[in-house]
């Protein structure tokens, strides 16, 4: 294990990850609240090609930025999230994926987040194949995220998506083409969302057998379409000219969808080894993993966040702007963070609580109240041995509430 | 200055009176009739000088006030008015303020007539031989009904149509007329001007810059600037650096009379050296014996005192100890409890000396504090012989080494309209109360007597009277020494860990009924929590009670990337800083609130 070895310190070290975030969406979906712009149908409004062109351009460029600045070796994972990636079509996939293809290890995970609109038969077969460089002998596909939110037309529709292709089509077509690992990105606490419904979700998934699944509970972010019309629907009991909105799900109805999900899924030997995530064996997310772990990793791409040692930036999120200073060979604009150890420490923690890392006690000490973690012990939510703690599974459902728990009183600190 | 009044021309008095029945506002017309005060100078409610008095419409302390009287007679007379605190809890006070005077102005408000305090003020009064003189007060105003409220005061007094006066204190009617009656019907002072000199101290206060300043009667010989005098009851000797008489303000003099009321400034700095009752003679030529009356007066009522903020400890300790050197019944000692930190152990004399001793320290020291349940003291007498003084029900010895409790018990009297008799009699059932007897005022009026376990007045003993009368009773009571009672002490239990500050000493009978109330209120204010908490009351090992604080089913975000972590991680930050006002109970995380609501629950605790 780590016997007798100094930890290291949370993202310290050589960066061996590469987040590409691809700010551009069709249209906005009501509850998001990522960065990202809405672009009309893709492609076909004049300046959109020049747009995306731009893009790569910039990432190509902030790629070359960023090697030189810091210490960057052999990528292990290279993400491309979004936003929707799939928007930049394969050509410009494969142009992106040529930037990185010399920087990556021969294992290298690259992961590309599609939405079903785009996975059609023509990105399915680049996606099967598109890490087939001319006489690299190994055919590897890339990685495949589905964003399917829900199988249930209208509980997509509750989230404002409106494209209308059919997640399992989608997700056919991407196994018959030979992609290797294949996710799907769930959303359950949907309103109108009952537990009948629900188990519906859980059967198609089961069913088609992904390799993996990310299924987080709708985050109702304060600003977002979705927010008003949930709180025009508080007021609104009923009545009214138009139809009322339907109304957010109870807490304890979010709570014990949340538990059905985790439980299905993991009888179904699905490994539950994150918060909201889930993979068959061999398949676990290694970037997000990664993440999780407090790995350095850089961020390229409008609004994307870099974290490396001891600071953390995030990239200012107008594309154009971004695109335009990487053009006049000038770093574009960002917010820096500095962490302190301290913080350092804390966001190991609250990482590690959400996977059941093991942790090295002596990382995080210098934060944690021991009477605080002789208790959470006490009560089965984190198990200590052998200088390690580790967050159990049923100190995961409460990560966050064990954190606040766990951290020392503020006033107390060094 | 130096002119020296002669004994005939003094005449010390107080104003006794239920309060409200208008005894400052009596002394602040006295002041500006008799031009003692400026008009310009005048504040409403002189005599009462701390704020919390003043708004309270409470006194305090005593104080006193020399004014020169020009009587009907065409003498001018010295009268040395002392003003009494109004409240039981101050009884004692009252007495020593008592025997610094030959009268007393037994004031009754002619709308309410005799309450409980005028009772037991007017028997005070009594005890010392003072000349009473009943009046009635605010016959302005349309509610007073002055002929019942004169045949109460003869029923109490004796006194006959002729002797009581009626006045308006408000609008001054009749004022005159109390003030001669002060110097016809009062008494000179009767001390011995070439006897050993002896003071009485009725009232002491601390000054910052001066120490000590005793209040005091002369009441043989005389004293001067720079005599050496002894404190009888200590021996403690000093000089006294300067005296005189209140104008109101102090004004310094050579000397103090023989009967003269005033003030003594000694060196001493702590009060509890220059105590109220104590005489002070010459320390050459000193009196053979010392004024009677003479006791050290003991906390009757204890709570513990912990600031909200574990940090403000050292802080409350040096608030304690500035109010401690004013008040010499206040007794602290440190005391740390699981439940909410480090914090005090207090003896009050009563609850109202508690509620002041609170207030003062949160308006004028600043502090934020929590009050435990307010207990009396009991006497634990074990089988092993010895006795153990409980003031903390948590210092209860264990059931099995008691032979028995034994708990101070009061002589409470009761004034009630007589149609509240039944009413009364029934609220004295519930509360453990003997009856002793009763006796009626007037047809109207009844006096009641009951004895009863002074905790159950310091639990809600008088909140329920004033609620189930409708505010028409009111009541007085005196010590009456310790008795057996079938006692417990009921644990609440958090996760099974016994939660110090909420220990309770009760009758057993009620133990169950307590113990549901408390768990279910606590049950009520405890947040879920990261696991299942079972919340008990128990007696030793026998549990009476029994909830459950359930445990939080989900507390996670579903997501957490690249960004989100400085976001989730300020969220978390900001959470834990949020819970610097949760106590840590073991594996419990108890919000302060929890222990306010459930310290409310017991009414006693709540100010009046
Ligand atoms: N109408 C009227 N009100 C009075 C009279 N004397 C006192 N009060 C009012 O009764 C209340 C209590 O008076 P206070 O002097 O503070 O009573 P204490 O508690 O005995 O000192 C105050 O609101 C006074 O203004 C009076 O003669 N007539
Ligand atoms: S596809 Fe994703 S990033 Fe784009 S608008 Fe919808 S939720 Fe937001
Ligand atoms: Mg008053």
């Amino acid at each position: 294990m780590h016997g007798g070895e100094t930890p290291r310190p949370p993202f310290d070290g050589p960066v061996r990850h590469v987040y590409v975030h691809v700010p551009f969406c069709r249209a906005r979906c009501d509850y998001c609240a990522f960065a990202s712009v809405a672009v009309g149908g893709g492609g076909s409004a004049t300046d959109v090609p020049r747009l995306f062109d731009a893009y790569v351009e910039g990432v190509a460029a902030e790629w070359e930025r960023e090697r030189a600045a810091h210490d960057v070796r052999r990528l292990r994972t290279l993400y491309l999230g979004g936003g929707t990636p799939s928007l930049l079509g394969p050509d410009r996939l494969e142009r992106l994926l040529t930037v990185f293809r010399p920087h990556l290890t021969p294992q290298a995970e690259v992961t590309v987040e599609v939405n079903p609109e785009d996975a059609g038969t023509e990105f399915a077969a680049w996606a099967a194949g598109a890490r087939r460089s001319p006489g690299s002998g190994a055919l590897r596909g890339v990685r495949i995220s589905l964003g399917v939110q829900s199988f249930l037309p209208e509980l997509r529709a509750a989230l404002g998506r409106t494209a209308q292709a059919d997640p399992r089509a989608a997700f056919d077509r991407l196994r018959a083409a030979g992609v290797a690992s294949i996710g799907l990105d769930l959303i359950h606490g949907i309103p109108g969302q009952t537990p009948e419904l629900l188990a519906g979700d859980i059967a198609t998934v089961l069913d088609l057998r992904p390799d993996h699944v990310s299924w987080y509970e709708l985050d109702v972010s304060e600003g977002t379409a979705l927010a008003r019309r949930l709180a025009r629907a508080e007021g609104t009991a009923g009545g009214g000219r138009r139809a009322a909105p339907v109304a957010a799900l109870a807490d304890d109805v979010r709570a014990a969808g949340y538990r059905r999900l985790v439980r299905a899924l993991s009888r179904a030997g699905y490994d539950w080894y994150e918060v909201s995530n889930f993979a068959r064996p061999g398949h676990k997310a290694r970037h997000n993993l990664a993440c999780w772990r407090a790995r350095p990793y850089l961020g390229l791409g409008p609004g994307a966040v870099s974290t490396v040692g001891a600071r953390r930036w995030t990239n200012s999120a107008d594309p154009r702007a971004w695109a335009a200073a990487l053009a006049a060979g000038r770093r574009p604009t960002r917010s820096v963070e500095e962490l302190d150890d301290a913080t350092r420490a804390r966001e190991r923690l609250l990482l590690a609580a959400r996977c059941g890392e093991p942790v090295p006690l002596e990382a995080v000490s210098a934060v944690v109240d021991p009477d605080a973690l002789a208790a959470s012990a006490g009560a089965g939510l984190v198990s200590v041995r052998g200088g390690t703690l580790r967050v159990t599974r049923k100190g995961r459902h409460v990560a966050d509430g064990l954190c606040v728990r766990l951290f020392r009183a503020p006033r107390l600190r060094g | 200055m130096a002119v020296v009044t002669p004994l005939d021309h003094i005449r010390n008095f107080s104003i006794i009176a239920h309060i409200d029945h208008g005894k400052s506002t009596l002394a602040d017309r006295i002041l500006e009739r008799t031009g003692t005060v400026a008009p310009r100078d005048m504040k409403e409610q002189l005599l009462d000088k701390m704020d919390l008095e003043r708004e309270r419409g409470i006194t305090i302390k005593s104080q006193a006030v020399r004014i020169a009287y020009a009587a009907r007679d065409g003498q001018t007379y010295q009268l040395n008015l002392i003003d009494t605190p109004g409240h039981v809890d101050f009884t004692y006070e009252v007495s020593r303020s008592l025997a610094a005077c030959e009268g007393a102005v037994l004031l009754v408000d002619a709308t309410q007539g005799v309450e409980a305090q005028t009772v037991a003020n007017a028997y005070l009064a009594v005890d010392n031989d003072l000349e009473i003189i009943p009046v009635l007060n605010k016959i302005d105003l349309p509610a007073s009904d002055v002929p019942e409220a004169e045949m109460e005061l003869h029923e109490l007094t004796g006194a006959t149509h002729d002797e009581i006066l009626t006045i308006s204190a408000k609008t001054g009617e009749g004022v005159d007329e109390v003030l001669e009656a002060v110097v016809q019907r009062t008494p000179p002072p009767e001390g011995d001007p070439t006897a050993p000199p002896r003071a009485l101290i009725f009232d002491s206060e601390y000054d910052q810059y001066r120490g000590v300043i005793a209040y005091v009667r002369v009441v043989d010989g005389h004293f001067d600037r720079r005599q050496l005098v002894t404190l009888m009851s200590t021996g403690q000797g000093a000089e006294i650096e300067e005296l005189g008489s209140f104008g109101p303000g102090m004004t310094p003099a050579e000397r103090l009379e023989t009967g003269e009321v005033g003030y003594i400034i000694t060196g001493v700095k702590d009060v509890a050296q220059v105590r109220v009752g104590d005489t002070i003679t010459d320390r050459r030529r000193p009196a053979g014996e010392a004024l009677p009356g003479y006791k050290v007066v003991h906390p009757m009522v204890f709570t513990g005192l912990f600031p909200t903020e574990g940090d403000k400890f050292e802080e409350l300790r040096d608030a304690l100890e500035k109010l401690k050197l004013n008040d010499a019944a206040l007794l602290y000692e440190p005391e740390s409890s699981v439940a909410l930190g480090f914090g005090f152990r207090c003896g009050f004399l009563g609850l109202l000396h508690m509620d002041i001793v609170r207030e003062r320290l949160e308006r004028e020291y600043g502090l934020e504090l929590i009050t435990t349940m307010p207990n009396v003291e009991y006497h634990a007498h074990l089988t092993g012989g010895g006795m153990a003084v409980v003031r903390n029900p948590a210092q209860m010895p264990e059931a099995n080494s008691i032979e028995r409790v034994e708990e101070p018990y009061v002589t409470a009297s009761i004034l009630v309209p007589s149609q509240f008799v039944g009413t009364i009699m029934e609220l004295c059932q519930g509360r453990r109360a003997d009856f002793v007897d009763m006796k009626y005022l007037s047809p109207e009026r009844v006096e009641m007597h009951y004895r009863l376990p002074l905790a159950e007045i310091v639990l809600d003993f008088f909140d329920q009277l004033k609620t189930r009368t409708r505010g028409y009773a009111s009541l007085d009571y005196d010590y009456s020494g310790y008795r057996a009672s079938d006692l417990v002490k009921l644990d609440v239990l958090l996760a099974g860990e016994p939660v110090d500050a909420l220990s309770l000493i009760i009758p057993r009978e009620s133990a169950h009924q307590r113990g549901k109330a408390l768990v279910t209120k606590l049950r009520q204010k405890i947040p879920r929590q990261l696991f299942e908490v079972p919340v008990q009351a128990a007696i030793g090992n026998k549990v009476v009670a029994r909830e459950t604080v359930k445990a939080v089913r989900k507390d996670v975000t579903a997501k957490c990337y690249g960004g989100d972590i400085s976001r989730k991680r300020k969220l978390l930050e900001k959470q834990k800083e949020g819970k610097k006002r949760m106590k840590q109970l073991g594996v419990v995380e108890v919000p302060q609130e929890a222990f306010l609501a459930v310290l409310e629950l017991e009414p006693g605790a709540k100010g009046r």
